[in-house]
């Protein structure tokens, strides 16, 4: 059970401290100061994303896509949805009869992916909605799919937010995590750990003029758990068929779970 | 595994971009297709990487997804080279079963009339770039261009037949070939008729025997 826990559960007695990064803070501060640095990065967040992955992170979105089985007239929500990149596909995918709600902790990404899909022409089917993952605004059994986009490494309790996602899901309804991960090769690991603590900041600080936010990404991406132990964590918030899907060599990993 | 998600989903991109584009020139072939689209028709290479990959409709557009799907209204299946043979326009991939159907075959005939009724306007495409005059120009020059090549291509195929069959004499023609298979057909059937004489006036004697002694 202990290989199921996060590697970042406060193992020392401290319950109310959690990580930010390599550092700890108390439990009642990380929301805010993940909030900081997406109040920071909003207004170049999508470009950023372009850059910092060579366009890649489109290909993880469009295979959490493929893998989401969502068909006209679904409900799905969109959490930690951001500039609203899968929220779009999804509107496509749930036609008029369906709806997707796009939700965000942070008012100023929610602020960007709303007027990003409205100057797009996306509305209609789409709900706009500020929740926190871990005591989401919703009825249980109220969605066909639930997806979380690099955004569960953000989240103060995993484990809480895992269950209430769990919770909103419709019997047979899938959860997708896509999320940053372990490389499984030992020298793309090293590649990546080069170019996540110097490239990285040094990107962020010469296009949004802010390399902290971009150094507590890379320290965030390290302090989240492995393939096998969020398996495990969702398992625990009782999902069924949980499996994982390595991708680019394990840097990203999109994790898929049914709730029975 | 070779190829991973990353990797695929790439390539399904690429497909689907270069399909759409190629329907949004052609609005009587893209009709076709998405009315043949009602359900997922999925592919599956089998030999020598095994690969899927799905054709779903999505409003106006065609999705290529990587990925098994799970009730396919159509899966064709099959080797690389036979679906290239498909892809120009050669019809015997199914009679001779290089390509296996399960589903709907109604839905398999509907698909591929839709292929063959494709027709991009590449010229109308071009034109929006270059303008009309530029656009003709070239478009007739490529027109000419593959009309000279496929009549080439004929031409030089009937000419190794020919020179096979006719000249070198390497190989019987056709008719020749047909003739003989028929013989052989022939003597094998007159060669059982006799068997099966032989073995009933063998059968008799034994039979007759005891009643001669």
């Amino acid at each position: 059970m202990s290989e199921q826990q996060t590697p970042a559960s406060p193992s020392n007695g401290q319950d109310d401290v959690t990580h930010f990064g390599f550092r700890d803070v108390p439990k009642s501060q990380k929301a805010s100061q993940v909030a900081e640095v997406f109040h920071s990065v909003a207004s170049k967040y999508d470009l950023m994303n372009d850059l910092m992955s060579m366009g890649v992170h489109r290909l993880w979105k469009r295979f959490t896509i493929e893998l989401s089985g969502v068909r006209p007239g679904h409900q799905v929500l969109d959490i930690a949805g951001g500039t609203g990149d899968l929220t779009m596909k999804f509107s496509d995918l749930v036609g008029r009869d369906g709806k997707v709600v796009l939700a965000d902790i942070n008012a100023s990404m929610l602020q960007v992916g709303r007027s990003r899909l409205t100057d797009r022409g996306y509305a209609g089917n789409i709900e706009y909605v500020q929740a926190d993952a871990e005591h989401l605004p919703f009825p249980s059994n109220s969605f066909n799919a639930v997806s979380i986009a690099f955004g569960l490494r953000n989240v103060t309790d995993k484990d809480q937010a895992l269950r209430d996602m769990t919770r909103v899901l419709k019997p047979g309804g899938k959860l997708m995590v896509l999320e940053f991960s372990k490389p499984t090769n030992a020298l793309l690991s090293k590649a990546y750990d080069t170019y996540s603590f110097t490239a990285l900041p040094l990107i962020g600080q010469l296009v949004a003029g802010d390399s902290e936010s971009y150094k507590y990404l890379a320290e965030s991406i390290r302090m989240h758990p492995d393939q096998d132990t969020l398996k495990g964590m969702m398992e625990n918030a009782g999902l069924v068929n949980c499996k994982y899907y390595n991708m680019t060599g394990g840097i990203v990993a999109l994790h898929v779970g049914i709730k029975p | 595994m070779f190829p991973g998600p990353t990797l695929l989903t790439a390539i399904t991109a690429i497909i689907e971009r270069a399909l759409n584009h190629a329907l949004e020139l052609d609005p009587a072939g893209q009709k076709a297709l998405l009315s043949a689209l009602e359900g997922p028709v999925q592919f599956r290479v089998t030999d020598p990487v095994s690969l899927t990959c799905s054709l779903h409709r999505a409003g106006n557009r065609v999705q290529v997804r990587s990925q098994p799907t799970d009730q396919p209204a159509l899966e064709i299946s099959g080797r690389p080279l036979a679906f290239a043979a498909l892809a120009t326009g050669d019809h015997r991939v199914f009679t001779d079963n290089r390509l296996q159907i399960t589903g709907d075959t109604g839905l398999a005939h509907q698909f591929q009339r839709a292929l063959d009724q494709l027709s991009p306007d590449w010229e109308a495409a071009m034109a929006k770039h270059i303008g009309d005059v530029p656009a003709h120009f070239i478009g007739k020059r490529i027109r000419n261009a593959v009309s000279w090549s496929r009549q080439a291509f004929s031409t030089l195929n009937a000419n190794i037949e020919e020179y096979v069959h006719e000249e070198s004499r390497t190989l019987p023609g056709r008719r020749e070939l047909e003739a003989t298979f028929e013989d052989i057909d022939s003597l094998n059937l007159r060669t059982e008729r006799l068997e099966a004489r032989v073995n009933q006036i063998e059968s008799r004697c034994n039979t007759d025997q005891p009643e001669t002694l």
